[in-house]
């Protein structure tokens, strides 16, 4: 049974699961953001990324490394709001290539600040799990505390938005918002507080992967730390469905792993060419994302 | 000629003149660069206002855009052969860039299909061409771009089919992929392309016998190269341009605004909605390998950290603050795309910032996503559009001629 | 209709008239004469270099060009060399990796050009081998010398088909046969591993691997675009081959990026074999300073590397003489103290940057590009700090052809290893020789 669990393919999996994790969440922010205000957003990466930056500050000044995160996460929460008020609210209705042009600017900007203050040298947030792997019978078996960290952390994150969501006030007017924007006004629901809600809670999502990705203390936080991130998760939401929470996920865990098997088995190169891959196939075949229902087009 | 016209638009092509000839003599570093700038700006102001005389453009609207393209052609030439090498080296860069995003325009302007990739399909055409070169080293150098041009238009049409169905996002996802994993593409044949060092080409581009012989005088190498290729590119930006024009104000360019605006009516007319849409594609894809492969021929060399998902981003947003949707946008763009770095050298030493500093270093990046965001929410149509939009002459019932603003994709 | 096709057939005549006389006019231009020797008059000489400045090779290697500039705004506030001062302009390429972490249109070749019209005497240090392959046909055309390419390629030398460039560095090939002779002598027995960059720095390095007689059980190159876009996680799975190979010397011809991402995959798995790294992605400062904040020893204690330059620890004159020409320099080195450390990188461009004034004293007033390439071929450079003399023939443009190897003692220094220099050359049947390392002595004039 050791062997087994200790063995190239139950590893890879492993590997590839924790991966898939952080490329779920990431999805989720975007499908969040695309089911509440039906906009792409460009800089879930970089908003998140800057959030964290503002946390290291206060790890500067000694404080523990969960509270750096709550700052970080707070931080995360007012910066989404305040992109949804000041640079999305005026892109409602309008055609669907400025609110793309603008967030990609603000990537570039929020980018380019941070670097600008805190330079692109990585800095380290030092969790508290080791990363050193878990042995089993003297062979290392692909967790480690600090992956079971990452695991678990997401697992909470998802639960605690879907449960949000199916089973809360809240969450019903959230929906409603994106749904039915005129009724739900009609009957009451805050339609516009519910859009900026739709923004903060993804970004908060956001903050959080970007937390556990810094963490990763040998690639530390640098202003690109979310770039290649980005990548993959907006390639599991367009292969799950960007109208799919649970799809995205999905295809954001399996996605991980199967490229941690073409890492491994391949070569280093062949990754991001297998998700292009896999990207391609699954869009011929169902352009809307594989778990995004079929709608019928009405002439 | 019809150069005199009463009105408003008289003065105004006087003061952009003046403006051009001020603004030529500060901001170039040698005088003769100025004379030449003048000149240029001069040559073309003339030309435009006197071809743009509106009977000319509606009687034989190909004709004037041929004859508009030939004198700014020859005023351009004329120009580089007073400018610096640095000044030509700067301007072929830019007129390279502006034919990526023409290319660009016609794409999301006028077919309103989003790509994050002509970066990647610049590498196309450079690395095409580079391969080229480097196993069939006396081709002529127009043959050799069109090489360039199909294995962009092929490239195109592998990722256009796919992109018929797709949407939005779902589209920006998939070109963003492509620009992302053109390097490895790149890594995966790198007995071909070069690796990580990317390609030489396997001699100079020297200008051929015949055309020095034509000049009695000796001009020293450097100039004469650096010369040679501006001018090739030059005259290729302007073939390019040509077509491009033509095409926007074809049926084909109306088909492809229709089907960007109303897929139901466009299939009610009998518009191939697929084909208009791979169509687009191609021709953008094309467009940006021709510039690729000019690059290439101007810096000697084609490597693949060049064409990253930095330059796919890049290239929009030079195009968005330039106007997405127009032909003039795209040359704003260039000019911006060549310049912008010159521009911010000179305010950081006026201001006194460390130039290796972390400031300095990001404020590239800190003015253009500025510009981006400002660009796109107060003036959607860019540089180009706003001028359109303070230049509109009202439409009077069955005198005043001028074709309607081209609608850009973005709209205010 | 009358008016408007004539006042259309005297536009078109007008338009086509005006381009023939435009054409004309500009063809019978000539070109404005270049000065005799650019770049050197009687009281000052002009050089320049392209350095990734910002981007994402610069941390660290931006160090090295500002270490050479330290070198000669000293000399030049005693009064230059022959009586000229040094004016050394550096140009930000970014690596040529374009990105808004750059301050320019991120292009090698456009910043040459503009170093061109500055009237620039030669390229000196210019860093990188894709940046410096794609400029070396332009400079030749322009007749200027590129000098001293930091790279360790084996593209500078190319003395017949480019006379003016020329490298410096020991190349990597050379390292690679040295660590064979190390490798064979301390661990016979042992399975070897080997990962390198996938361009001519691992192609290299591994060819002088083979032929120092050493054959790795497993190899593995990697990229370094999939390493940036994973984040390091790319050389994982290669990592936990090799220890699945069992390998317990693993030799890494890797940036500091990649280093970093090798034991931080090495850590997770537990996996601690002998390491051998190379000096291009050793240096301790770059290397550790993500580790410095775990609660782990650093990994990259007790690994081996190679250095052609004194160890900032040894007793080396040049190391005192270094740490004050640093000391001087408070533009570019504000926070340099006595104690701070002198990583590789400030070596790296103090050393080269010597080497070329020892090029121009031994010119002479007399200061041409071709006298100053003469000397380049004709001259020992005996005075470099470099450990091995170097030497320059009508032949071989390479430079530095040896060094000694170094283990990493902290996470700021490392220290020779035994001391013991050696020299080879870039064949495969070449011998490596040991011999003594070079005596180091300050000239006065540098002093």
């Amino acid at each position: 049974m050791d062997a087994f669990l200790t063995s190239r393919i139950i590893s890879d999996v492993l590997g590839g699961m924790t991966n898939g994790m952080i490329y779920g969440l990431v999805a989720l922010s975007l499908v969040l953001v695309w089911r509440s205000t039906g906009i792409l957003n460009f800089a879930q990466g970089a908003m998140p990324m800057f959030a964290v930056y503002v946390g290291m500050v206060a790890l500067g000044h000694y404080f523990g490394y969960w509270v750096c995160a709550a700052i970080a996460l707070l931080a995360g929460f007012v910066i989404g709001a305040g992109t949804e008020r000041i640079l999305v609210r005026p892109l409602y209705g309008k055609s669907e290539i400025n609110p793309i042009v603008v967030m990609v600017g603000f990537l570039t900007v929020l980018e380019a600040v941070a670097a600008a203050i805190w330079s692109s040298v990585p800095r380290g947030l030092p969790s508290p799990f080791s990363p050193v792997d878990y042995r089993l019978g003297g062979q290392p078996f692909a967790v480690s505390p600090f992956s079971l960290y990452e695991i678990i952390t997401a697992l909470v994150v998802m639960a605690a938005i879907a449960m949000l969501f199916r089973y809360t006030n809240l969450g019903l007017q959230l929906r409603a918002s994106a749904l039915a924007p005129e009724v739900s006004r009609l009957l009451g629901v805050r339609v516009n507080r519910m859009l900026t809600l739709g923004w903060t809670l993804s970004t908060g999502v956001g903050t959080i992967t970007a937390i556990l990705v810094s963490s990763n203390f040998f690639t530390g936080l640098t202003p690109q730390v979310m770039d290649g991130i980005f990548a993959f998760g907006f390639i599991a939401a367009a292969v799950g469905g960007l109208d799919s929470p649970i799809g995205s996920i999905v295809a954001g865990v399996v996605m991980g792993i199967i490229l941690q098997f073409v890492g491994d088995y391949v070569n280093s190169n062949a990754i991001i060419l297998a998700a292009l891959g896999i990207l391609i196939v699954s869009l011929m075949a169902r352009p809307n994302g594989l778990f995004t229902p079929v709608r019928t087009r009405r002439v | 000629m019809n150069l005199v016209r009463a009105g408003r638009s008289n003065v105004l092509w006087l003061l952009v003149a003046i403006i051009g000839v001020v603004v030529a003599f500060v901001a170039t570093p040698k005088t003769s660069d100025g004379v030449a700038i003048s000149v240029l700006f001069l040559a073309i102001v003339v030309s435009v206002a006197g071809l743009s005389s509106s009977s000319f453009r509606q009687g034989h609207p190909v004709m004037a855009r041929a004859a508009k393209v030939l004198v700014v052609t020859c005023a351009t030439l004329f120009a580089t052969f007073f400018f610096s090498e640095t000044t030509n080296f700067n301007l072929a860069t830019g007129a390279a860039m502006s034919v990526t995003l023409v290319g660009l325009s016609l794409l999301t302007g006028i077919s309103g299909q989003i790509s994050l990739g002509n970066g990647a399909f610049m590498g196309v055409g450079a690395f095409v061409m580079a391969m080229w070169a480097n196993h069939h080293a006396t081709t002529p150098i127009v043959l050799a771009l069109l090489i360039a041009i199909a294995g962009g238009a092929v490239v195109g049409l592998l990722l256009g089919l796919p992109a018929t169905r797709l949407r939005g996002p779902y589209l920006a996802g998939m070109t963003l992929a492509f620009a992302v994993a053109f390097d490895a593409i790149l890594n995966y044949f790198n007995s071909w392309t070069g690796g990580d060092g990317g390609l030489q080409l396997p001699h100079s581009t020297d200008p051929p016998r015949w055309l020095l012989r034509l000049f009695s005088h000796g001009v020293s190498s450097l100039t004469a190269n650096t010369l040679w290729l501006t001018d090739i590119t030059v005259v290729a930006t302007a073939v390019a341009f040509f077509f491009m024009a033509n095409l926007f104000a074809s049926r084909v360019g109306r088909a492809m605004r229709l089907v960007r605006d109303n897929e139901v009516g466009a299939e009610l007319v009998g518009v191939n909605l697929a084909r208009t849409r791979v169509l687009a594609f191609v021709v953008s894809s094309s467009y940006a390998a021709l510039g690729g492969a000019l690059w290439t021929l101007i810096n000697n060399s084609a490597t693949p950290a060049t064409y990253s998902f930095a330059l796919s981003i890049v290239i929009l947003s030079v195009l968005v603050i330039g106007g997405i949707g127009t032909i003039p946008g795209a040359l704003i763009g260039g000019l911006i795309y060549a310049y912008s770095t010159n521009v911010i050298a000179w305010f950081t030493a006026r201001t006194g910032l460390n130039p290796q500093g972390n400031l300095a270093s990001q404020l590239n990046g800190i003015i253009f996503g500025g510009l981006l965001i400002v660009t796109m929410m107060f003036a959607p149509r860019g540089v180009a559009g706003l001028y359109r939009t303070f230049r509109r002459r009202p439409v009077v019932k069955g005198r005043d001629v001028t074709p309607p603003v081209t609608e850009t994709y973005a709209e205010a | 209709m009358i008016q408007n096709k004539l006042s259309r057939r005297l536009s078109a005549g007008v338009a086509l008239m005006l381009c023939a006389g435009m054409m004309t006019i500009g063809s019978s231009v000539v070109a404005s004469a270049a000065p005799k020797t650019p770049g050197v008059t009687a009281k000052l000489i002009t050089i320049g270099a392209t350095e990734p400045v910002t981007g994402i090779a610069s941390p660290g290697y931006s160090d090295v060009s500002r270490g050479a500039n330290a070198v000669f705004k000293y000399v030049s506030a005693k009064g230059g060399v022959n009586g000229r001062k040094i004016k050394y302009i550096i140009k930000d390429d970014c690596y040529g990796t374009p990105g808004f972490n750059c301050t320019g249109v991120p292009n090698t070749a456009s910043q040459t050009h503009a170093l061109l019209s500055a009237h620039i005497f030669a390229t000196v240090g210019s860093l990188g081998t894709p940046t410096q392959d794609s400029v070396r046909t332009l400079l030749k055309q322009n007749h200027v010398p590129q000098l001293f390419v930091a790279s360790g390629s084996r593209d500078w030398n190319n003395p017949h088909q480019y006379p003016g460039l020329f490298g410096w560095q020991t190349s990597y090939n050379e390292e690679g046969k040295i660590f064979a002779q190390y490798i064979n002598a301390t661990y016979p027995k042992d399975n070897v591993c080997y990962l390198g960059q996938g361009d001519d720095f691992g192609a290299d390095g591994l060819a002088g691997l083979l032929a120092g007689g050493v054959s790795p059980a497993d190899t593995a190159l990697y990229n370094v675009g999939a390493l940036v876009v994973s984040q390091g996680a790319s050389v994982a799975p290669t990592v936990a081959r090799f220890q699945s190979d069992k390998c317990t010397v693993v030799v890494l011809d890797t940036i500091p990026g990649a280093t970093d991402a090798v034991f931080g995959a090495a850590l997770k798995l537990g996996y601690a074999p002998h390491w051998i790294i190379s000096s291009v992605g050793s240096d301790p400062v770059t290397v550790d300073a993500p580790f410095a904040s775990l609660p782990f020893p650093d990994p990259e204690i007790g690994a081996v590397s190679f250095s052609y330059l004194p160890a900032s620890t040894s007793t080396n004159v040049w190391v005192g003489w270094m740490r004050k020409v640093l000391l001087a320099d408070k533009t570019d080195f504000p926070n340099f103290t006595s104690t701070s450390p002198i990583t590789g990188n400030m070596a790296y461009g103090i050393s080269y940057a010597v080497s070329f004034l020892e090029a121009v004293k031994a010119t002479g007033k007399n200061l041409t590009r071709a006298t100053l390439l003469k000397t380049m071929t004709t001259h020992t450079f005996a005075q470099t700090p470099a450990l091995t003399a170097l030497r320059y023939t009508a032949n071989n443009h390479q430079g530095l052809s040896g060094g000694y190897l170094v283990t990493v003692t902290s996470a700021t220094s490392t220290t020779a290893l035994d001391g013991q220099v050696y020299v080879t050359d870039s064949s495969t049947t070449g011998a490596v020789k040991k011999v003594s390392a070079v005596k180091a002595s300050i000239p006065a004039w540098l002093k």
